[in-house]
């Protein structure tokens, strides 16, 4: 879906923010990407759908290169962005209008305009709030409208780039809900974040510092890996238990360490066995 | 002298079709040199309760007094600092020194009294003497969080208030801001920080204020705290609970990986030696 090769990026003060990136994403899969601040994360995503373009190596969307103009339309329609700060993309008075602007830009005629309005209100659960303004709601209930924003144009794949980490933890699951249903749904997912939790079941997982690719794979053999702590990641404190226990002979099998629930039931299955 | 709230209660838009009650009947005591933790779910009214302990808002019902002074006066002001959840809507200045120095010159302070704040708070905060002449807005948001810190340090206020401060910074970041609030406390400020990382924040807690719907359902110590059914608890203590619950005799005042693993290796050995 789409494809990078060798791309490296730096800022016109000279930072290096991207150093010869070879990635693929494929096709519906969920994406975790992670890193500390100034790692590269959110200058990845801005290359994801063209709004940065290598300085050199390629962007490739389907097979549209990202360098050229001409195909940049293309690009956008097949990939949408959401960002920390949803108040700095609203752009209607009301949700319905603001969910609009997206497919009255892609001239869609007015009957298509409302289907697709309709569509991501519903995926979002934003139905009964349709003719409220977008600054009169809550930080998790304004990152939906962003993410209905997107869904209107019914992009095949979702970029996220750290949506989650002004919210509160409960708004913050329910964001990561809606997100993990549209993944069912067939949609491509690029999530990023500093927040290993949110990336238990993810496909993949991408670890970055100093804009190069440090690890990579699937979150079990990730989040045991030894190095995370000095790439500037906080290990989930019940992951770290673990990992101890597992020293100690004591092994917890990575999807029950999911739940508290789930880690003392395994624990006392072990302590029977003793 | 210590922060006194007695039956304090606040509306939104009072009189108006949109009334909504945000706390009601708050009755709360913060001595100086206490950490206090205000925990609670979004919309509880953890951050209308900081606005009213600093004379933002003023109470509808009940009193604030601060060392027995109405907070919205000059001298309370003084003794209470507060930082904002995202650093960047309270700098404003050119430099980083410009902005430590703004509080300290409104005040009146001399000079020479406001460069000897200024650096003791960029010290107490852990950051380069060098940052203080960049930009504010070239900074990092672990560093700007902890600008926002120190001009709020260089008044050397009795209490810091502070609303999520480590909400959206990376584990390094976050950790920078845990420390300078560690050192706050211990040269002797109060530290009142509404939170959601208990994780994060949980270690130097001594007390708790937990808000639901408006109104304190539970205040009192970190142990006390872990007792209680059905609070919001770190990741490890809730296994520890889980544990419990199934009848594993653990420490239920266990909240760390350390502590955690050390009260399951003691099970272990107590069920291989019963075994023998």
């Amino acid at each position: 879906m789409i494809r990078l090769e060798e791309v490296s990026y730096s800022y016109p003060d000279g930072t290096p923010a991207l150093e010869n990136i070879n990635l693929t994403v494929k096709k519906g899969e969920f994406l975790g990407i992670i890193g500390k601040n100034g790692s590269g994360k959110s200058t990845l995503a801005l290359q994801l759908n063209g709004l940065l373009k290598p300085q050199t190596g390629r962007v490739k969307i389907r097979g549209m290169d990202t360098r050229d103009p001409s195909k940049l339309p293309g690009i956008r329609k097949l990939v949408g962005v959401v960002f920390q700060n949803p108040e700095t993309q609203f752009v209607g008075r009301t949700i319905e209008e603001d969910l609009a602007f997206g497919p009255e830009n892609l001239c869609l005629p007015p009957v298509e305009i409302k289907k697709c309005v309709d569509m991501a209100l519903a995926e979002t659960g934003l139905q009964k709030y349709k003719y409220r303004s977008p600054k009169t709601l809550s930080g998790g209930q304004g990152q939906c409208v962003a993410l209905a924003g997107i869904l209107a144009m019914s992009p095949e794949c979702l970029i996220f780039d750290e949506i989650t980490s002004m919210l509160d933890p409960e708004s913050g699951k329910a964001v990561l809900e809606t997100i993990k249903k549209l993944h069912k749904k067939g949609k491509t997912v690029v999530y990023i974040t500093h927040n290993l939790e949110e990336l238990y079941d993810a496909d993949r997982i991408i670890v970055m510092e100093k804009g190069k690719i440090r690890l990579e794979g699937e979150p079990e053999s990730v989040f045991s890996n030894p190095s995370l702590q000095a790439l500037g990641l906080a290990l989930p404190s019940v992951i770290e238990l673990a990992e101890l226990l597992k020293t100690h002979g004591m092994v917890i099998p990575w999807e029950k360490t999911f739940s508290p629930k789930s880690f003392a039931e395994e624990l006392c299955r072990l302590f029977l066995k003793t | 002298m210590p922060i006194i709230l007695e039956n304090v209660s606040f509306s939104y838009s009072r009189k108006t079709p949109l009334e909504t009650l945000a706390l009601r009947d708050i009755n709360l005591r913060i001595e100086k040199g206490e950490f206090v933790g205000i925990l609670g779910e979004k919309g509880a009214g953890k951050s209308t309760l900081t606005k009213l302990l600093n004379g933002l808002l003023k109470p509808e019902t009940g009193t604030v007094r601060v060392d027995g002074l109405d907070p919205s006066l000059r001298e309370a002001k003084r003794r209470i600092g507060m930082v904002f959840q995202q650093a960047a809507d309270q700098l404003f200045c050119k430099s980083v020194y410009e902005e430590i120095a703004f509080g300290p010159q409104n005040f009146g302070y001399s000079k020479k009294e406001t460069e000897e704040r200024v650096y003791e708070a960029i010290e107490a905060v852990s950051l380069d003497h060098s940052i203080l002449s960049r930009d504010p807005f070239s900074l990092s948001g672990g560093e700007m969080q902890r600008v926002a810190l120190a001009s709020a340090l260089a008044l050397r206020p009795d209490y810091l208030i502070l609303d999520e401060p480590i909400t959206g910074l990376d584990p390094v970041g976050k950790k920078e801001i845990l420390d300078a609030l560690k050192k706050v406390k211990d040269m002797g400020t109060a530290v009142i920080t509404v939170t959601h990382n208990l994780k994060g924040f949980f270690p130097l807690l001594e007390k708790i204020v937990l808000i639901k719907e408006g109104r304190i359902v539970f205040q009192g110590s970190r142990e006390s705290y872990l007792r209680k059914e059905c609070v919001p608890l770190p990741p490890i203590a809730s296994i520890m609970k889980e544990l419990r619950a199934r009848g594993i005799p653990v420490n239920p005042e266990v909240f760390t990986v350390e502590d955690a693993l050390e009260e399951i290796l003691k099970v272990k050995f107590a069920l291989e030696k019963e075994k023998q």
